[in-house]
């Protein structure tokens, strides 16, 4: 995905209570590019799955900053962590089972949980009318 | 809520007895007597985005609570007293759970008027609608459709403790006649490909969980299968992903690296 139309950008603080804020923001840049129940559905399960395993159950002290990249038919969503505290003893390991959700989900995803700058990126393509 | 005065009078005396004894049975009969009270106060507390069942089993804990801290020496009634304390628990219970749950009315009505909507259109369509298209069945903007979809899922914090509601809580008469046929669904076989953690799920949601990541259904596509609403494969389906994290974490440390 070279080309980006339309960017959105948001920074949310790294707890589970603002993830809502990443789900709303992709669910309506979604909704804009024509996607469907089934598609935005997926879309905000794979947001808190990718957005879980950077900042773990309980969440990290820092944020999360997002960015939603708008392509023709297709959603780009990247997420980059910056946290002040250590991370949760194992929180940031991807499980087997993580790959295949997400596998299920959307079309590409992939996820840097480690470093000083964890990183995820999915990208979901609309399919259909 | 009303007690007989004659009921009042023997309540007392067991308050008193089981001040004295501790005794289990005696505690057992306290807590039933009020368990209507503490139904009555989830209710007060329901239509804001968390099942009935959840908010009944919140206040049974608070009852709980009221129950072995009441000291009948003192002057007030138990009720007041428990009433006290229930609300204290519902109120601890929402704050918890941070914003998600304080879905506005509107928007939970909205949310059950929209699962039928779903259901309508995908018929009419032969596939599953776009938000837009809900939006204009539902006669209200695309904003609104994707707040209500999010207020819906409210129990995406609801902790591990919370028993899976046996009951549907979003109006379809769905869910319960499942049952026998989940167990079919995933046999043995397929069963052995699962990770672990999916066994700790109930047998509906092994069973959706199966057929979305394994076996690549869409939730439309297991909606129809289960003869379920599509929205409610959704909040099972999201339910489950929250459960199986938190089920996950503390693990994760004892497994072995990939």
């Amino acid at each position: 995905m070279a080309v980006s139309e339309d960017q959105v950008r948001l920074a949310v603080p790294a707890t589970p209570e603002y993830l809502r804020l990443a789900r709303v923001t992709a669910t309506g840049l979604a909704s804009r590019l024509g996607f469907t129940f089934d598609e935005v559905e997926d879309l905000r399960l794979a947001i808190d799955e990718l957005c879980f395993a950077l900042i773990g159950t309980k969440g990290r002290a820092g944020t999360v900053q997002l960015k939603y990249l708008i392509h023709p038919g297709a959603l780009e969503v990247e997420g980059i962590g910056a946290f002040s505290d250590r991370p949760e003893a194992g929180a940031v390991t991807v499980s087997e089972l993580s790959e295949r959700i997400l596998d299920a989900l959307v079309d590409e995803h992939e996820v840097r949980p480690d470093g000083d700058q964890p990183t995820f990126r999915l990208l979901k393509r609309h399919i259909g009318p | 809520m009303a007690f007989s005065p004659e009921e009042r009078a023997e309540l007392r005396k067991k308050f008193a007895a089981f001040a004295e004894s501790r005794d289990a049975k005696l505690r057992d009969q306290l807590i039933e007597a009020h368990l209507g009270l503490a139904e009555y106060l989830a209710r007060r507390f329901g239509n804001r985005g968390e099942p009935l069942d959840d908010l009944v089993q919140v206040a049974s804990v608070g009852l709980l609570k009221a129950v072995d801290r009441f000291d009948p020496g003192r002057e007030v009634e138990f009720s007041t007293y428990a009433t006290h304390t229930i609300v204290g628990e519902l109120k601890r219970h929402f704050r918890d759970k941070g914003w998600a749950v304080r879905a506005p009315r509107r928007m939970q009505e909205l949310y059950l008027r929209l699962g039928k909507i779903i259901s309508t259109l995908s018929q009419d369509l032969g596939r599953s609608p776009t938000i837009a298209e809900m939006a204009t069945a539902a006669q209200v903007s695309e904003e609104e459709v994707l707040e209500a979809l999010e207020a819906g899922q409210a129990y995406r914090f609801a902790s591990l403790d919370s028993p899976s509601p046996g009951g549907d809580d979003d109006g379809d008469s769905m869910g319960s006649q499942l049952g026998e046929l989940d167990s079919e669904l995933i046999d043995a076989e397929h069963r052995a490909h699962l990770s672990p953690l999916i066994a700790r799920l109930p047998d509906r949601e092994q069973a959706i969980i199966f057929l979305r990541f394994y076996d690549g259904l869409t939730q439309s596509e297991i909606a129809a299968r289960l003869g379920i609403s599509q929205m409610h494969v959704s909040r099972l389906l999201a339910r489950s992903l929250a459960l199986l994290r938190q089920i996950g974490a503390p693990d994760l440390e004892a497994q072995p690296p990939e």
